[in-house]
């Protein structure tokens, strides 16, 4: 298991050197200049070309990457031009808002996902069924950033419940949560739907009821269990994907996560940075 | 079975907590103020950004030696007083006893170190590269010298880049100094939510008086329709920058009102003179008779601007009231255009970034230039690419907006037309005219205000004549607010302060 766990660790090292360079050469090779961006279009020719030399963007590009990996090998992630911030610090202080966002968006769609795939499986072709599917087949082709919109209407605007956005308290959290954890309930509820199906079928289910066991105990304690399995692989991904995807959801709530300073870092086309967070 | 049954619980349980905390934090406290705006505040050390988010709310915290006030008159600032003793010489006297956030008092030194601090800025050095040196006379006593005449001076000391620091809160900041910011403002910093909120609390020595708003937040909310939905549900006081779609919207909402002003930017389409066929002055004139700005004011920005006869607006010092408007004149441009010795179809480009409105104007444009033979292909470009193309002069035509910021017509002009910024410096057209630069000079260098108006009057009426640019649209600028919020002033500069700013009955 050791064994294991310390192969997969060194196989990080070129993934993590690969993302990297991929992700630094895009954002060097790409057109505009950091230095311009950062000042702005008033900005005179001497003091971008001075910040362009203090942000040592006219070194050569592998002199760049090969300063960027040392330091973010010994943690120094160097500070934000446009902020003067530790660039360690901002995503930091982001971060917990993102996971937390996931976390929650993640528990709604097991809430969602699992029952309704329970369901669907156990009365397959039933109305039930059917309707859960169509539910999963809209929950997977919504946008996120309409659903978010058309959430805000309702519970913001209309009936006046809950924030329309920002971090004012635990209600916050709900509609963008909502928002997120739809689309991954979807495959949830698909997957626990097909996975269960599977399961339902094998011979220790049939065996199991031939011998008198309610239905209830043979779905929720036998087959289930088994059926999870999957689902369970599903969720992790999702829940990863819910960590990395939440740009649109983050700038429709206006959440300071990680998410949306990717985006103003690929505007600003910070090179130093975005590696960072993409990492 | 019960370990699942257990996590099913406990999410419940937190979603159900969730659902019931945080609601009375939103509740509104007559002594709180919230406003939003479309990005975070990059930093709060006025030297390392001049970007208009920071800005708004470094306005709240800082002041300068000498104000603006809502039509952009100079007015003092921690200056009470200011003699000119020549016209490289100016001397400024300081209101005795103002005290920073941190309970220092304001000398005369620390007017000095600000000001020397923000020349080595490459940030913000470009608006006090004029001045040379800054002698303390004595605690209250400071005297500026530039290079040479330099007459937008008091303008360029209004900046809020030009806001007074503190030197000893500089020092013990060290690089955090921009997220722990000391001011002589009405209101001082308390803590930033990276991304979130900033918040201010009423600076009780203020020099005028403490603020009747005790809190003060600034919400960071990216979306202009967010930002409307917020003030609609009533999470924030003060709405800034609503979008076109929304103004009516909250116009008539009850107990909501909207206010809406000049702003100091300028939209406006321009041209590579160095490339043909806009190196004609005839086919540049040309351009500016097929184009009709009402359409792109009405269909495009929503009425939130009005037809401009000049690179700057009204409200800037300089402005020149009877320079050429251009209207619509399909036939003029057409003979114009035979003047030229143009009489077969044109294929040129335009040049935008990817801002929605910019591409519309784009469209509407490349269909009004259609109809004199100037066919153009869009070319939408991302933004840093857009100004490193502009700068170096891969264009043949642009679409750009200048804010002049300071409120002078030196900053609004001598950027864009002289011949020393071409490219990305400012001026993308390329343009040169001596005659031109001979104006700017002037009127950079008078400290005399009508010597001062006259080179920019007819500096105005030079340029609508060779249009190197056409002046598309002068911009409004609005902010949504309760109805029972009182002594709002609008900022021509966008940099709107909230001092004296206060509820009354609604």
């Amino acid at each position: 298991m050791h064994k294991f766990i310390y192969k997969r660790l060194i196989l990080l090292v070129p993934v993590l050197l690969g993302v990297s360079f991929l992700v630094f050469a895009i954002m060097s090779f790409t057109p505009g200049d950091p230095a311009q961006l950062i000042l702005g279009e008033n900005a005179p020719a001497t003091a971008v070309e001075s910040l362009r030399e203090e942000m040592g963007l006219n070194d050569p590009f592998v002199m760049r990457y090969a300063r960027f990996v040392g330091n973010a090998v010994t943690g120094d992630m160097g500070r934000s031009y446009t902020t003067g911030r530790e660039v360690a610090t901002e995503i930091f202080d982001r971060f917990p808002n993102t996971l937390i966002l996931a976390a929650l968006g993640t528990i709604i769609a097991i809430l969602i996902g699992v029952p309704v795939g329970i369901l669907s499986a156990t009365r397959q072709y039933s109305w039930i069924d059917s309707s859960s599917m169509i539910m999963a087949l809209l929950g997977v082709s919504m946008p996120n950033f309409w659903l978010g919109l058309m959430l805000i209407l309702v519970f913001s605007v209309t009936l006046g419940w809950l924030p329309s956005g920002g971090f004012v308290g635990w209600s916050s959290l709900i509609l963008p949560a909502l928002t997120l954890g739809t689309g991954s309930a979807a495959i949830v509820t698909r997957m626990t739907r097909s996975s269960m199906l599977e399961v339902i079928r094998q011979d220790y289910i049939r065996t199991a009821r031939a011998k008198g066991v309610a239905e209830n105990v043979v779905i929720n304690k036998h087959a289930l269990k088994n059926a999870l399995i999957p689902v369970i692989t599903v969720v992790g991904l999702q829940f990863g994907y819910l960590l990395g995807g939440a740009v649109l959801t983050e700038t429709v709530y206006s959440w300071p996560g990680v998410g949306r300073m990717m985006v103003d870092a690929i505007r600003q086309k910070l090179c130093s940075w975005l590696p960072h967070s993409a990492l | 079975m019960n370990t699942v049954k257990k996590v099913f619980v406990t999410s419940a349980m937190a979603i159900t907590l969730a659902a019931c905390g945080g609601t009375e934090q939103t509740a509104e406290v007559k002594d709180s103020l919230v406003v939003a705006q479309g990005s975070d505040a990059k930093t709060l050390d006025p030297h390392t950004t001049n970007d208009s988010s920071s800005s708004r709310v470094a306005a709240q915290i800082y002041s300068q030696l000498v104000e603006t006030d809502e039509n952009m008159n100079i007015i003092p600032g921690l200056a009470e007083s200011w003699t000119f003793v020549d016209d490289r010489t100016t001397d400024f006297k300081l209101r005795e006893g103002v005290k920073f956030h941190n309970g220092e008092e304001l000398k005369a030194s620390d007017v000095k170190f600000t000001l020397e601090r923000m020349i080595a800025s490459p940030t913000v050095a470009h608006i006090t590269n004029a001045i040379e040196r800054v002698e303390v006379l004595d605690d209250y006593n400071v005297r500026i010298i530039t290079t040479d005449p330099f007459g937008p001076l008091l303008y360029h000391l209004s900046h809020t880049a030009s806001s007074i620091l503190n030197e000893k809160a500089v020092t013990d900041g060290g690089s955090d100094y921009g997220q722990n910011p000391i001011g002589t403002g009405p209101y001082k910093f308390v803590n930033w939510a990276a991304g979130d909120r900033i918040n201010l609390k009423a600076f009780g020595d203020f020099y005028d008086g403490k603020q009747s708003i005790e809190n003060v937040t600034f919400r960071n909310i990216v979306e202009g329709t967010n930002r409307a939905i917020a003030l609609e549900t009533g999470e924030v006081d003060i709405s800034y920058d609503i979008e076109p779609i929304d103004k009516d919207n909250i116009r008539n909402k009850k107990g909501l009102q909207l206010v809406e002003g000049e702003a100091l930017s300028n939209g406006y389409f321009g041209m590579n003179v160095n490339k043909a066929p806009f190196n004609n002055q005839k086919v540049r004139q040309a351009v500016a008779y097929a184009i009709n700005s009402q359409d792109i004011i009405d269909a495009v920005i929503l009425g939130a601007g009005r037809a401009s006869n000049s690179p700057i607006g009204p409200r800037v010092f300089g402005y020149n009231p009877d320079a050429k408007q251009y209207s619509q004149n399909i036939e003029k441009a057409k003979q114009l255009m035979v003047e030229a010795g143009i009489t077969s179809p044109v294929n040129t480009t335009i040049w935008t970034n990817d801002n929605p409105v910019r591409v519309q104007i784009a469209q509407i444009l490349q269909a009004q230039l259609r109809e004199i033979g100037i066919n153009m292909s869009i070319e939408v470009v991302e933004w840093g690419a857009f100004l490193d193309g502009t700068s170096r002069g891969d264009h043949d035509t642009f679409i750009l907006s200048w804010t002049t910021v300071t409120g002078d017509a030196d900053y609004g002009m001598y950027a864009l037309f002289s011949s020393d910024t071409h490219g990305g410096a400012g001026n993308r057209s390329f343009y040169s005219n001596p005659r031109v630069d001979e104006l700017l000079i002037q009127g950079r260098t008078s400290t005399d205000p009508q010597v001062r108006h006259a080179a920019y009057n007819e500096l105005q009426a030079l340029l609508q004549e060779e249009v190197p640019t056409v002046s598309l649209y002068n911009s409004f600028q609005n902010v949504g607010m309760k109805d029972n919020i009182a002594n709002f002033k609008l900022s021509p500069a966008g940099h709107h302060k909230l001092k004296g700013v206060k509820y009354v009955e609604g």
